[in-house]
């Protein structure tokens, strides 16, 4: 769009226009923008091209910081729904089903007769399918190599496990004592495994909080506002100077431009915003509550676990009675026990009954009485069982709501930003064309 | 201007509102992290004791009264007395030794060769048969001592060999069996006896005699200490361990457990196996080697003993002559 000098002078909007000297254009050789600047900056309609130019510079600026911003966001909701919050679910799976499988052989081992009930050997084989789909799904989904490693292990461990268990059955059906050191043994791989889904239960937990971090982070928001600013600022400034060059109030097609940026503008802030709103409430709501209960519900099957493994034992166990005192201890106070109160109440006294029976070796008449905490415990499992699905229910739900918040604006940021440029340049081309 | 600032006001307050109120954080993973990392304690190692004073006859123990007291009728101010008014004996004793004491599950009791001598000692006590008279306490080797010394049992009949360690913190009744260290392996094992063995792995319970034995008597053998003698058969029917070396009395309930298995060799040390009793009572101990010398006389051992070993050949049914101290 070259416009001669001479041209712009016979425009005479009182501007003064500055002498092209040769040294200047000499210097300009070096930098050939600086110089077209320079030419374009004393002339009305060379401002406006300029204008023109920046206009584009700023839609396109706007248009990849606003569309960087939604994508970041974006990512980090479709990780967390669809990636890590189910990694993490398989993890505590994983980490639950191995802890109850052990707790079920132990407690169905100590059952009337010597003989584990059809439930109690239904319920192993459950626990120990659900471990593993949950491995499945976590080696085919987890990245970090510390979650890898820790997948491995439980691979390797697993089958190790089951034969002990087998052979623990197998014993004891004949009332061999040897039953009981197999299920120790069995203990001893189940219990590195545990740890190892431990592990797993980190590294995927972290994963999550990544996303959540990702999914809420305020730079995101701060980058967008600046860019709609900027962009506005930019596009008011261009139609000031053009109504004062032209003498006319209104650039209609500039003013478009201007309603679609805002238009855009507020979608965007209004969807990033909810967006961060939903994924804080997923966690706060959905995958807090369920990782909380999770852990209250590994915890108490941990200490049934304990408590059954002490009677199998026959006094001759000091680890298990030292290790219920720690699982209930951390289970008491934490603020689950406070949600369950009266069945963990409950819960809670009638084991302690078997662990003082057990401890001034009434160990007969614990074993008696272990079936009714079994009851009770498996209770208490199935509410939190309950519970953790609801959570995961409203995890998904308001993980769901984060990705409609955003859904649209991944089109609609790039497209507007094209027509609000496309606008724009129409608009100030009217008016340079007026210079014609 | 207006326009842009009323723009940028509105903007900027939006913002301000809305990233204040959607924030996470990392409070609950951390707490879960906590409750699922939670350590499992581990328990306090048993103080090793060793022998000062070795006693001069290490089976003798205290003479029964001239007259034993009818059942029933206990003295006044004795430890018989507590227990008769207390209405139970508690006795400490295994749970996992078959045909000695054992756990049947069928029945939910612990039943056995020496469960019958504690009904046989709270007969005498009360004068009846009454199964609410015995209080079974099952005990690790670890807890005996302390559970007579503590007074949570009165007396512990648990597979119990009297060594000079542990008299030094009970006392003991008189020899009620006599059993000896032995060896057990699988049965297509070629070897015969301990000289056999030469540099392979021989497992018995950690910090018992058996190990103390071998350490001393037969350094050709690696002693491999395991947590209780039963986990010695796990590692052996795992093939880790090649024989397992221990009292014939726990190997005989190996046996039985396992087929496969057959106790070789000759005797490799004497195993008497005595009642615990606190050294508060010497008057509670005359009284059991009492009850101990009647059974003896009248049969009730003998009949004790084809009740719950006859036809086990490796069973003894010989018990040495009591020893007494004065």
């Amino acid at each position: 769009m070259q416009i001669p000098d001479q041209e712009l002078s016979v425009a005479g909007v009182g501007i003064a226009t500055a002498p092209a000297t040769p040294t200047r254009r000499r210097r300009a050789r070096a930098g050939v923008v600086l110089g077209w600047v320079r030419d374009r900056l004393a002339t009305t309609p060379g401002r406006l091209i300029l204008i023109s130019a920046l206009v584009v510079v700023g839609a396109v600026c706007f248009g990849v910081i606003a569309t960087g911003a939604e994508q970041s966001r974006e990512r980090a909701v479709r990780a967390a729904r669809t990636e890590t919050e189910p990694l993490l679910v398989h993890a505590l799976t994983l980490y639950k089903a191995l802890q109850e499988a052990n707790a079920t052989v132990a407690t169905g081992l100590l059952g009337a007769g010597g003989l584990e009930s059809r439930y109690s050997q239904a319920q192993y084989t459950k626990d120990i399918q659900r471990a593993t789909s949950a491995l499945t799904a976590l080696t085919q989904g987890a990245v970090t190599p510390a979650a890898q490693a820790a997948l491995g292990t439980i691979a390797a461990d697993l089958p190790t496990y089951t034969g002990y268990v087998e052979d623990a059955r197998a014993n004891s059906r004949q009332s061999f004592p040897i039953g009981a050191a197999y299920l120790r043994q069995a203990t001893v791989v189940n219990t590195s495994m545990v740890h190892a889904a431990g592990r797993v239960y980190a590294a995927e937990a972290e994963r999550l909080n990544n996303d959540y971090q990702t999914g809420t982070d305020t730079a995101a928001l701060v980058a967008l506002v600046a860019a709609i600013a900027a962009a506005l600022v930019l596009l008011a400034l261009a139609q000031l100077y053009v109504t004062r060059v032209s003498h006319r109030i209104l650039n209609v097609l500039m003013l478009v431009a201007t309603v679609l940026l805002v238009v855009v503008s507020v979608w965007a802030l209004v969807g990033v915003s909810s967006e961060q709103d939903s994924l804080a409430g997923a966690q706060r709501n959905g995958s807090d509550s369920l990782e909380a209960l999770s852990a209250a519900n590994v915890l108490l099957s941990r200490a049934q676990g304990d408590l059954s493994l002490t009677l199998v034992n026959r006094g001759t166990d000091k680890t298990g009675p030292l290790d219920f005192g720690a699982a209930t201890g951390v289970l008491t106070t934490s603020p689950i026990a406070a949600a369950l109160r009266s069945r963990f109440v409950a819960y809670r006294a009638a084991a302690d009954r078997i662990q003082q029976l057990e401890s001034q070796g009434e160990l007969v008449i614990a074993i008696r009485q272990l079936p009714g905490v079994a009851t009770l415990s498996n209770r208490l499992s199935d509410q939190l069982g309950r519970e953790i699905t609801a959570a995961d229910g409203r995890f998904k739900h308001s993980a769901s709501d984060a990705a409609s918040a955003l859904s649209g604006l991944g089109l609609a940021i790039p497209l507007f930003t094209v027509l609000v440029a496309v606008l724009a340049l129409l608009g100030l081309r009217q008016r340079i064309n007026e210079y014609r | 201007m207006s326009r842009p600032v009323r723009h940028l006001i509105g903007v900027a307050l939006i913002a301000a509102v809305l990233a204040g109120c959607g924030t996470t954080s990392d409070h609950a993973l951390n707490m879960a992290m906590r409750a699922l990392l939670t350590p499992t304690p581990t328990p306090k190692p048993t103080p090793q004791v060793k022998c000062t004073h070795p006693p001069a006859n290490l089976t003798a123990s205290l003479r029964p009264p001239a007259a034993m007291p009818a059942p029933g009728h206990m003295p006044s101010r004795t430890f018989m007395s507590t227990i008769q008014h207390r209405h139970y004996l508690r006795a400490g004793v295994n749970a996992s030794t078959l045909r000695f004491g054992s756990l049947y599950p069928a029945t939910g009791n612990i039943d056995g060769f020496e469960i019958d001598l504690v009904r046989q000692l709270a007969h005498a006590i009360f004068g009846d048969w009454n199964p609410d008279r015995v209080h079974l306490v099952a005990l690790t080797v670890g807890q005996r001592e302390e559970a007579v010394t503590s007074g949570l049992v009165d007396v512990v009949v648990d597979v119990t060999t009297i060594t000079c360690v542990r008299k030094q913190q009970v006392d003991f009744s008189t020899v009620y069996y006599q059993a000896n260290q032995r060896l057990l392996v699988p049965s297509n094992s070629p070897a015969t006896d301990i000289t056999s063995l030469s540099h392979q792995r021989v497992c018995a319970t950690a910090n018992t005699p058996p190990i103390d034995v071998m350490k001393k008597n037969y350094p050709q053998v690696i002693p491999y200490g395991a947590p209780q003698a039963i986990d010695c058969l796990v590692l052996m029917q795992e093939g880790k361990i090649p024989a397992i070396s221990t009292d014939d009395a726990i190997l005989l309930g190996f046996h039985l457990q396992d087929p496969n298995t057959k106790i070789i060799g000759g005797s490799l040390a004497p195993a008497p196996y005595g009642m615990e009793i606190s050294q508060k009572y010497p008057e509670f101990v005359s009284f059991v080697n009492g009850v101990l010398a009647k059974l003896r006389a009248d049969g009730t051992w003998q009949a004790l003993f084809n009740k719950w070993l006859a036809g086990l050949p490796d069973a003894n049914p010989v018990l040495p002559p009591p020893q007494y101290v004065r």
